[in-house]
């Protein structure tokens, strides 16, 4: 986890001292759904760091596991202290390039990003779909995908097999401005 | 007669497991403003703990409930949420902290450039500390 802290900290200096075109939030919003047949579980995180190179069209988003709020406390503490293991693995990242991004315009358009999504330590490639938007001052992203539990090593008890979905669907919406120090 | 005893014992004993389990399942969250804080530091000295060695500060700091003073320098709302930023020695980091419902809407009463105390969660360290379900402490 530490060697993915320094190479996101190494990629942000590297972002910050080449002084490009650099668009970043500090208050993305990621939340997530579980539809199991007992019940079912969202929580909210407003807190996600995500940061657009719109030179070079790479992405980079940083998540603490601890801001998702949920609903109730108990469900929160689990989610933390048995499935995500949040002393442990304290982040959650996303490293990609979005394909194509130089033919973004201000219309909203479907852009796929292929990286590598870190969760609960374990980092796995991936390629999402997301809407993306171009304005003088924003880059405006959002969109959703499906987390398996099991490609994350997240396992669910038996006992609460039927509270927890096995598939997560998790949304994002990230309004990046110019980064000005 | 000895089996009924026993049966309203054992009805009893279920009652009490299920009410203690039904308080567990619906057990609520902290209450920050009701409750005395962990930890009183300044914004600067905890960006720099956090930026001196993440690991250690995370074992410090995380899910307690932490009194911050600092600077004010950006006041914002975002999807009905306050935001404070607490300025620090730092140039790229600072600490976030994020209001709560009911301390949101005393956002008005807070400035730029003011020196306040706020009580929150600290969740963590991305390019700033940050911090969650913040209350504005009135000194």
């Amino acid at each position: 986890m530490k060697i993915f802290t320094t190479l996101f900290c190494f990629f942000l200096f590297i972002a910050i001292s080449n002084g490009q075109e650099q668009y970043l939030t500090k208050n993305g919003a990621i939340s997530f759904f579980s539809k199991a047949p007992i019940e079912d579980i969202t929580a909210d995180n407003n807190q996600v760091l995500s940061i657009v190179d719109a030179t070079s069209g790479k992405m980079a988003i940083s998540i603490l596991i601890k801001s998702f709020m949920f609903k109730k406390a108990l469900m929160q503490e689990h989610f933390n202290e048995n499935y995500l293991e949040s002393d442990t693995f304290p982040k959650a990242t996303f490293k990609g390039v979005i394909l194509n991004f130089d033919t973004l315009k201000d219309t909203a358009t479907k852009l796929q990003v292929k990286g590598v999504l870190t969760i609960h330590g374990i980092s796995k490639e991936k390629t999402i779909e997301a809407n993306f938007k171009r304005t003088k001052e924003t880059i405006l992203v959002d969109g959703d995908f499906i987390v398996v539990l099991d490609e994350f090593n997240v396992e669910i008890p038996a006992v609460v097999e039927k509270n927890i979905a096995k598939q997560i669907k998790v949304s994002f919406n990230f309004n990046h401005t110019p980064y000005k120090k | 007669m000895k089996t009924k005893k026993i049966g309203i014992a054992v009805l009893i004993l279920l009652l009490i497991v299920a009410f203690v389990a039904y308080n567990m399942y619906n057990k609520p969250h902290v209450n920050v403003s009701e409750t005395s804080s962990d930890i009183t530091i300044t914004a600067a000295e905890i960006l720099n703990d956090f930026t001196a060695d993440e690991t250690s500060a995370n074992a410090i700091y995380l899910e307690k409930i932490i009194e911050v003073t600092g600077v004010i320098s950006d006041i914002k709302v975002e999807r009905q949420k306050g935001i404070i930023t607490l300025k620090t020695n730092d140039d790229f980091g600072s600490v976030l902290s994020n209001l709560s419902d009911e301390a949101t809407k005393d956002i008005s009463s807070l400035k730029v450039g003011q020196t306040v105390t706020l009580k929150g969660i600290c969740t963590g360290y991305l390019m700033d500390v940050i911090l969650v379900k913040c209350e504005i402490i009135n000194d």
